[in-house]
């Protein structure tokens, strides 16, 4: 048994957590498993990787319907950036996740990524020369003449199949009603998409939300980068409100609940560079 | 409480995507794409994203069905394939065989679809076969 097998094991059996999510082997296939004190003996198999499913999901869909159950997961840094935001979101009680940190992305000690996605692809020759390449830095998409970089971005939008996959997948997505299917917004149905404003649509609910997990860009079959896109509202909203997406315990600046916002707006610097 | 997560393939198109159900407490709540199915490498279509829903959905047919002056009224099977072999057999004889048409599917055996164009030529004698994967 390994260390976190065994930690598992413990957690179940002395009652600090009711279910466990982690992965197991399934036919050669890493799929998340849910570990219960019911089938212990399953902990043998318990791996931590190497394919990342948004485990924080399933557990505000386990939350949702026993508000009382004690969870825990293997969280790699992104799931807990998420189960920060849910948090803050109400979508799971404080506390109510229990956490076993596993490695993920890379570092100075470890230059891969143990993760199934983090690993770059290098774009290939027509996304280069027309669209955006999802590895560049914010920095170097910003150094291209504005016109370009909406060409660019454009040509990527203009690929989308309106899967709704972005929307699906991502771990802090949670509202009953989305915008993306109000009939007085986008509407579904509709093919394709209207561009940019759905994808722009999706880019201001991500200002503030965003965990950067990379989850979307991975399930886009047109692959957008949609990534690079999510982390630029990020950085506009950490530039104008100093709010750090994923840390702390306070609701981003567009949580528009309530009579007024709940941070005032910083000196526009970087925004105003241009 | 429980959950658990059952791979599968989706059932739509011949396309074969590998997908991973979420079943909560036995109800299918969820599809998620499989990282690491070698077909769709964890992307899927918007069909593929909501396969639950029509697992779920109370327009499900789950019945044979006959309709019988503009009505459908539930039979069983052996009913079914009575009033399905009467009415081919009156159009193939008011008509010919080639006003009859089968749909084979690509989420089918190949012995399944072989017997279905089996059927076709030799039982009702019309070369007319098509399946779903022609989308």
């Amino acid at each position: 048994m390994t260390s976190i097998q065994q930690q598992v094991h413990t957690w179940l059996e002395e009652g600090r957590v009711d279910i466990f999510l982690a992965y197991r082997m399934v036919e050669g296939h890493p799929l998340p498993h849910a570990f219960t004190r019911e089938r212990i003996d399953e902990t043998d198999t318990l791996v931590t990787g190497p394919a990342r499913y948004s485990l924080e999901k399933f557990a505000t869909h386990i939350a949702s319907r026993y508000p009382d159950a004690k969870i825990g997961m293997v969280a790699r840094d992104c799931n807990q950036r998420a189960l920060n935001v849910l948090q803050v979101w109400n979508q799971l009680k404080p506390g109510q996740v229990d956490t076993v940190p596993v490695n993920c992305c890379p570092s100075l000690l470890k230059p891969h990524a143990d993760c199934s996605y983090l690993e770059p692809k290098p774009a290939g020759h027509v996304k280069l020369e027309r669209g955006q390449d999802p590895n560049q830095s914010l920095a170097q998409a910003d150094t291209l003449p504005r016109a370009e970089r909406f060409d660019r971005w454009m040509y990527e939008f203009s690929k989308c199949i309106k899967c709704y996959g972005c929307r699906n997948i991502c771990p802090v997505c949670f509202c009953k009603d989305c915008s993306l299917e109000h009939p007085d917004l986008i509407g579904t149905g509709h093919l394709p998409p209207d561009i940019p404003i759905f994808h722009l649509v999706r880019a201001v609910h991500m200002a503030g939300r965003c965990i950067d997990c990379g989850l979307c860009e991975d399930a886009c079959p047109a692959e957008i980068p949609l990534r690079l896109l999510y982390r630029k509202v990020n950085a506009i909203v950490k530039d104008l409100f100093g709010y750090e997406t994923g840390s702390g315990d306070t609701l981003p600046p567009f949580s528009i609940l309530g009579d007024k916002p709940t941070m005032s707006p910083q000196p526009l610097l970087a925004v105003s560079q241009e | 409480m429980d959950l658990k997560f059952v791979p599968s393939i989706c059932s739509y198109c011949g396309t074969g995507c590998g997908v991973l159900f979420e079943v909560l407490d036995g109800e299918l709540v969820g599809t998620l794409p499989m990282k690491t199915h070698p077909v769709n490498h964890g992307k899927l279509c918007i069909k593929g994203w909501n396969l639950h829903e029509h697992v779920n959905s109370p327009l499900r047919l789950k019945h044979p069905l006959v309709k019988t002056f503009g009505r459908f009224t539930k039979v069983d099977w052996d009913k079914a394939i009575g009033v399905a072999t009467d009415r081919l057999k009156a159009v193939i004889a008011a008509h010919g065989p080639d006003s009859v048409g089968i749909l084979v599917s690509a989420k089918m055996t190949n012995e399944e679809n072989y017997l279905a164009q089996k059927f076709a030529r030799a039982v009702i004698g019309t070369n007319n076969v098509d399946h779903c994967a022609r989308l």
